[in-house]
């Protein structure tokens, strides 16, 4: 058994490992344990498209570690895969050849970790092996060999149990105290340059040696039976869909109020002690009528938050893959780009990154430029707000809200014309070579208490930040623009007026107006427009500038934002405006994630002109049709 | 692919073509002589689950026309 060294000397040079392993076979769940980073874990291959960097501390002596994205083998076929291969090999630009590597097996699955070993071993790098899952093994009646597993693979062999913390420290000593050697040392022969099928005999007799596990874990096989169901599955989709849309209106409402009623408070608050004037105008209705429009929010973030990850982490997210490839057939785009289509509904950002997960660079192309489509977190307060304002909380048979259904129907809005685009840039611009479908399904495994805390957590916090910085900026703002240049208003007027003459003269009133027309098709106007328009920054601002806009009638009124906006808008002007945000790419990091992601200017350009039109076309449809049914 | 019952066994003889993506699934562990067993088609001659050994994927049957199976039960 290679040994570790007792004593490291002091000038021990820092160290670069990297973890290396198949996809989906807990690299990550490790790199956050080793670390106490927060990396994004899930239940499906592709969750870690983008190397990820940290640092393991012990006993003063620092390793840097990497988190690369999985591969099946050496000889890359995804854009993911090709940059983990590009780094083993020293080939990347950004990132230094690893001084060693923590290579990641999955318990469960030996011969596939094996195999890929097999073909490591060929770069001869020092290594230390973690085998995860090691409960599965034992749990099944097997016996884990760790001792014979170093024999044959010539480095250090360390269990664990990730999410017991099983083996952790072994392994944190280990990386600390340099315990890798290189697969040299391997007592036999390993088959690093003979072919797969040599490659994959080698795994078999040595996973079968080290380590018995059963042909299938009994549990996925029983659920699968129910979630792919011809019929069954199909049903249980639609009502997970279904439950989500409800439980944004049923379960958000009350703590929404809440939250409302705290900063309807807060601005009391403020309005009383502080001496009227600029700095209570400010504080008051720019900040907190600003912000607080949007933190009120924050519940539907969360609930949504959390329904993407109890999918990601249980393992449904692939098998909702398996049902929709047919469909997605029918649009030119396979299985696979359901994935990051699908996460492009909490945010098109990480859509795009895990579009590098699909192998066909047309097929992910077209995935990239439909992702705006997807409906985003960004878009839900626009959305809640206009529906809760303007669609009666009536419940359908009982039990069916139809606001829910309304906020549903705008999803497959955007997700149906997303398909739509598609089809069409496969038979345009992208026609030709198909490559074909091939996905794994990992075995279910129940999602830690743990690990959907700190997500919601992470979100909680990512959302309350971009509250406290961006659109609290642009809050300022867009509150400056509107307070100046000053309008004396006559001395008959009531606060409500006198607001709404200030507001048309100020600067932000002449930017609305003089593009006012442009809109004024769509059924916009000037206020409206001024909220679009501060969309294109980041989409929540039209609910801070709802806030802003109407905030003396909020609390001249004693109503809410929702009330207020009943009266302010027609009908047909909020249906127009939930058209609009359903298609327009109102978000600068997309267009920027866009450009690194497709290496060109193009993409972007091209995604943000046909959203834009879509936008503008749908709503002119929709103002006037709603506008001729009900005057 | 296509003519194999759901429930029942093949064994993959050969492929009839080498390109990354016959390659592919030998790299997934779809290597000659393995055993699979057809476990569920989707509707509307959609995908096909397999299983073999330890793993479950998923493919289009009419897309792996370069893998030779023979039936076994």
């Amino acid at each position: 058994m290679p040994s570790i060294p007792d004593a490291v000397p002091s000038h021990t040079p820092r160290l670069t490992a990297a973890l290396v392993g198949t996809p989906n076979c807990g690299k990550s769940t490790i790199f956050n344990a080793l670390t106490g980073m927060r990396q994004k874990v899930g239940n499906f291959p592709g969750v870690t498209v983008e190397p990820k960097s940290g640092e393991v501390h012990i006993d003063k002596i620092t390793t840097r570690l990497f988190d690369l994205p999985g591969m099946y083998s050496l000889t890359p076929k995804t854009p993911d895969e090709a940059l983990s291969v590009a780094v083993l090999h020293g080939e990347h630009g950004a990132l230094p050849k690893p001084d060693a590597v923590v290579f990641v097996m999955e318990g469960t699955n030996l011969e596939k970790s094996l195999f890929l070993y097999a073909q490591f071993a060929a770069l001869n790098i020092p290594t230390l092996v973690a085998v995860t899952m090691i409960d599965g093994i034992k749990a099944s009646g097997g016996v884990f060999d760790d001792i014979a597993m170093e024999q044959a693979l010539g480095v250090p062999v360390i269990g664990i149990v990730g999410h017991k913390g099983i083996g952790l420290e072994e392994l944190r000593e280990h990386i600390a105290l340099r315990g890798f050697s290189r697969p040299e040392a391997a007592e036999n022969h390993i088959p690093v340059g003979e072919g797969i099928e040599a490659q994959y005999e080698w795994a078999r007799a040595l996973a079968g040696e080290v380590a018995h596990t059963p042909e299938l874990d009994s549990l996925t096989t029983k659920l699968d039976a129910v979630f792919l169901h011809p019929v069954a599955g199909p049903i249980v989709f639609l009502a997970v869909m279904l439950l989500f849309f409800q439980s944004i209106f049923a379960w958000a409402t009350p703590v929404m109020d809440a939250i409302e009623a705290g900063f309807g408070s807060l601005q009391n608050l403020v309005d009383t002690t502080l001496p009227a004037g600029i700095a209570q105008d400010l504080l008051s209705r720019g900040v907190i009528a600003g912000v607080g429009a949007v933190v009120v929010f924050l519940p539907q973030i969360l609930i949504l938050t959390l329904f993407i990850t109890l999918l990601e982490d249980f393992g449904y997210l692939a098998r909702a893959a398996f049902m929709v490839d047919r469909v997605m057939g029918v649009f030119g785009l396979q299985g696979r780009s359901f994935i990051p289509l699908l996460s492009s509904f909490a945010c098109a950002i990480p859509g795009i990154m895990s579009a590098r997960i699909i192998a066909s660079e047309k097929d992910r192309l077209t995935t990239i430029l439909i992702t705006p489509l997807m409906t985003c977190a960004a878009r839900l307060p626009v959305y809640v707000l206009l529906i809760t304002a303007f669609v009666p909380s009536t419940m359908l048979a009982g039990f069916l809200s139809l606001q829910g259904l309304v906020l549903m129907g705008l999803y497959f809005l955007g997700g149906l014309s997303g398909l739509l685009v598609a089809k069409i840039f496969k038979s345009t611009m992208f026609q030709g070579t198909k490559l074909p479908f091939l996905m794994e399904l990992p075995p279910y495994r129940f999602p830690t208490w743990r690990s959907v805390f700190f997500t919601l957590f992470h979100r909680t916090k990512q959302f309350l930040t971009s509250a406290g910085t961006t659109i609290l900026t642009l809050s300022i703002i867009l509150w400056a623009l509107g307070e100046f240049p000053k309008h004396q208003a006559p001395p008959e007027a009531s606060p409500i007026q006198a607001a709404s003459l200030q507001l048309e003269h100020s600067a932000l009133g002449t930017i609305g107006k003089t593009l006012e027309p442009i809109f004024a098709p769509i059924g916009f106007d000037w206020k409206v427009t001024i909220g679009v328009l501060g969309s294109f920054a980041a989409r929540e601002v039209f609910v801070s500038v709802m806030g802003q806009v109407y905030s003396v009638d909020v609390s001249e009124s004693d109503e809410n934002l929702r009330t207020v906006l009943r009266s302010a808008i027609s009908l047909p002007t909020a249906l127009s405006i939930l058209v609009f945000y359903v298609y327009a790419l109102q978000c600068m990091s997309t267009i920027a994630v866009m450009k690194r992601e497709t290496g060109s200017w193009k993409y972007p350009a091209l995604a943000f002109g046909y959203t834009l039109l879509l936008a503008y076309g749908a709503s002119l449809l929709v103002f006037h049709g709603a506008r001729s049914l009900w005057g | 692919m296509n003519e194999i019952p759901v429930g029942s066994k093949a064994r993959i003889v050969n492929y009839t073509q080498h390109d990354s993506f016959t390659e592919r699934l030998r790299e997934f562990g779809l290597t000659p002589g393995t055993i699979i067993r057809l476990l569920r088609k989707a509707p509307f001659n959609g995908p096909v689950e397999i299983q073999f050994r330890s793993s479950r994927i998923v493919l289009r049957p009419n897309e792996v026309t370069h893998m030779l199976l023979e039936r076994i039960a």
